[in-house]
């Protein structure tokens, strides 16, 4: 411009000279010393116009210039206007953080990215390379300098690289940088520019997925994806299979994909299982089967499949899972304890038909011994010897007998789990049992004190509970202390729901130290007692657990018994 | 007292036993006995067919029948005699007495409504003033 004005001055002023000159000289030579104030001035007119002329023309074509140079500027610096813009709406959008390197210089700038995104205040952050290099993690960082080498040597076309950037509060961020080169005239690399992007949750993401990933590709259990539309009732398309699959069918994923699983449809499957799985996918339902499948090589195995239908967000079917197992094993494992249950179950039934007979046959002459006894007393007898061997002859029969009435009682309990309960007086059980044990109750006289305020009246089975008190009753006196005068306490109270009766003597006691575990067993005996079996507390626990009770029993050797009997009041 | 009783048992000494006791005891007059059903339902035929010929002959007003019996038990027995066949014996008792502990014999002879008592072996003088008392 400045040129351009010198130009014009000293073209006008060349201009000027020489139109000053030449009219000089024309003065000179033509004009006449009268006409000279005339001439001078019209020269200076002319002189005006004709510079005034040259001087339009040469300013107006300046001004031409002018505009379009203006306007020139004008468009450019729009556009660059926009081009900033756009930048900066670019790297908000992508949220992007911006470097630029000038590798000659090593002169390093950051955008804004560097704080909102990494927490770096400008302060912070020095204006080199190496304070981007030292970010970034120990473990990412030489593979990603080597690969950042070969590009800006230009041995490679483009460069991207994912690595963790450090923070201002010192957590690693996974980010993906993208960069391109600005070259010289020689091609020489000058500058670089890149841009770093954030990409933290998709890797953790990512990681999670694969995660969740692990459970479907390790799985034990096979695991079958399939369409959601499944056509003339059969089951939809696979379009997965996991590893699992392939192990249990003997179908490779490629094998299968892409076409609907017929697998569980062998001869010998079951069809109404089947059926139940068809009416389930009509119904986009959820189900559950069991049923013989065959695998490839047509080997059957015992599958159970279940099948759930899988909605997406817009709460349409999108596909289905099916995860299934092998159950053949289990399945034999059943058979075998069904098998089991039914040899045990007849086992059981045999020994009870062998001990009802066995009781019909011991009993059969044993009555017969009773009755005929029965009338060898009405008969004097008057051989004295003969009648001590009778009287041995009448006692070890009646013990026999009592032996096997009492175990018959156990059989006919034993096999007897559920028996009828009814609502009864304790008071009256006792008044029962004192008219059947009153021969021995006038012999000993024991004191006997009740205490049925609380509880009254009990839910049970009578015959049995009469058993088990006459039992107690019973051997309260057989196994009485010669010492003092037997003392039966029989108290009654409720917890909660269950009532329990408490039984205690002041006899001569079992050592529970040694006996406890045998104290309620068959055939235990404690105390060398002729009338003695064994028997008594074994039926009387039998008839307790019969009705759903408990037993317990506190010892002590010369002090006394104490039995605490649990029974549920309620039905 | 009784005009006429018949025990079936298979076994002679529970036979000799209820013969005695029942004597001793004056429950009947006379005794029949036999060694199972067969022989029982036999007794029972000639008496059908020689009814007709002659004055009606004495029929026995209580059977003690055992259940576990050869050739024929007791619910074989059973199972005849409550038939149309044995219709005109239908009024005669009949008092199961057995040494089973069964409890589902118990159940199963409820159901023969002839079987007026389920009792256990020995016959006995007391089982036999029961008896009378519930015959009465």
């Amino acid at each position: 411009m400045k040129s351009k004005t010198n130009q014009v001055i000293i073209i006008y002023i060349l201009i000027a000279m020489f139109v000053a000159i030449v009219s000089h000289k024309l003065v000179q030579q033509y004009v006449s010393d009268e006409n000279i104030h005339f001439y001078t001035f019209i020269k200076d007119i002319l002189f005006v116009l004709f510079t005034g002329i040259i001087f339009k023309l040469i300013l107006s074509k300046n001004d031409d210039r002018n505009v379009a140079i203006f306007e020139k500027l004008k468009n450019t610096n729009d556009e660059i206007k926009e081009s900033n813009e756009k930048y900066d709406i670019v790297a908000k959008a992508t949220s992007d953080t911006i470097w630029d390197w000038k590798i000659q210089e090593d002169s390093f700038s950051w955008n804004k990215g560097i704080e909102s995104v990494f927490g770096y205040k400008e302060e912070e952050v020095d204006d080199n390379s190496n304070w981007w290099f030292d970010k970034i993690h120990p473990e990412d960082s030489i593979k990603m300098s080597i690969r950042l080498y070969s590009f800006i040597e230009q041995k490679t076309e483009n460069w991207q690289d994912q690595y963790r950037f450090r923070c201002a509060d010192n957590s690693y961020k996974y980010v993906l940088d993208k960069g391109f080169l600005l070259k010289d005239a020689t091609g020489k690399a000058v500058r670089m520019i890149g841009a770093i992007q954030d990409i933290t949750k998709q890797k953790e993401e990512e990681q999670r997925l694969k995660l969740l990933e692990t459970v479907i590709t390790q799985s034990k259990d096979s695991i079958i994806i399939t369409e959601a539309d499944s056509s003339d009732a059969k089951i939809p398309n696979i379009i997965y299979v996991n590893p699992a699959f392939s192990i249990m069918s003997g179908y490779e994923a490629v094998e299968i994909i892409g076409k609907s699983p017929d697998l569980f449809n062998s001869p010998n499957s079951d069809s109404n299982e089947l059926k139940k799985l068809l009416t389930a996918i009509k119904n986009k339902e959820e189900c559950l089967i069991e049923t013989i499948s065959y695998t490839k090589n047509k080997e059957e195995y015992y599958v159970r499949l279940s099948m759930i239908p899988i909605y997406n967000l817009d709460n349409e079917l999108s596909h289905w899972i099916s995860i299934q197992r092998d159950i053949t094993d289990e399945k034999k494992q059943e058979r075998e304890k069904e098998q089991l249950i039914r040899e045990l179950t007849q086992n059981n039934k045999d020994l009870k038909q062998f001990s009802y007979i066995t009781s019909h046959n011991l009993r059969a002459p044993l009555s017969n011994l009773i009755g005929l006894l029965n009338l060898l007393e009405d008969i004097p007898i008057e051989n004295q010897e003969l009648k001590e061997i009778l009287s041995g002859f009448n006692k070890s029969t009646h013990l026999l007998n009592d032996t096997i009435n009492d175990l018959v009682k156990v059989i006919v309990i034993k096999d007897n789990p559920s028996i009828k309960k009814e609502a009864v007086l304790i008071k009256e059980i006792f008044e029962n049992i004192f008219s059947q044990l009153s021969f021995q109750i006038e012999l000993h006289k024991p004191i006997i004190k009740f205490d049925f305020e609380k509880v009254f009246i009990i839910n049970i089975n009578k015959a049995y509970i009469e058993s088990i008190l006459l039992n107690l009753l019973t051997n309260a006196i057989k196994y009485k202390s010669e010492n003092r005068k037997l003392k039966i306490t029989i108290t009654t109270h409720e917890i909660d729901d269950t009532v329990v009766l408490v039984f205690k003597d002041n006899g001569i006691g079992i050592d529970l130290v040694r006996n406890r575990d045998k104290v309620f067993g068959l055939y235990q005996r404690f105390h060398n007692y002729p009338d003695s079996k064994g028997l008594g507390l074994y039926l009387v626990k039998s008839q307790v657990e019969t009705m759903g009770g408990t037993i317990e029993i506190e010892s002590e050797v010369n002090k006394g018994t104490t039995f605490t009997l649990t029974f549920k009041n309620r039905q | 007292m009784l005009d006429q009783i018949l025990c079936i048992d298979d076994d002679p000494i529970t036979l000799m036993l209820c013969k005695k006791v029942i004597i001793r005891s004056s429950f009947s007059n006379e005794i029949i006995t036999s060694q199972n059903g067969e022989e029982a339902l036999n007794f029972f035929n000639t008496i059908k067919y020689t009814n007709n010929k002659n004055k009606p002959i004495t029929q026995p007003q209580l059977i003690f029948l055992d259940l576990n019996m050869p050739v024929m038990g007791g619910w074989e027995f059973l199972d005849y005699f409550n038939s149309t066949e044995f219709e005109e014996f239908n009024t005669i008792k009949v008092v199961v007495l057995t040494s089973t502990i069964d409890p589902e014999d118990l159940e199963k002879s409820k159901k023969y409504p002839m079987v007026i008592d389920f009792l256990s072996k020995p016959i006995s003088q007391s089982m036999l003033e029961y008896l009378k008392d519930k015959l009465k």
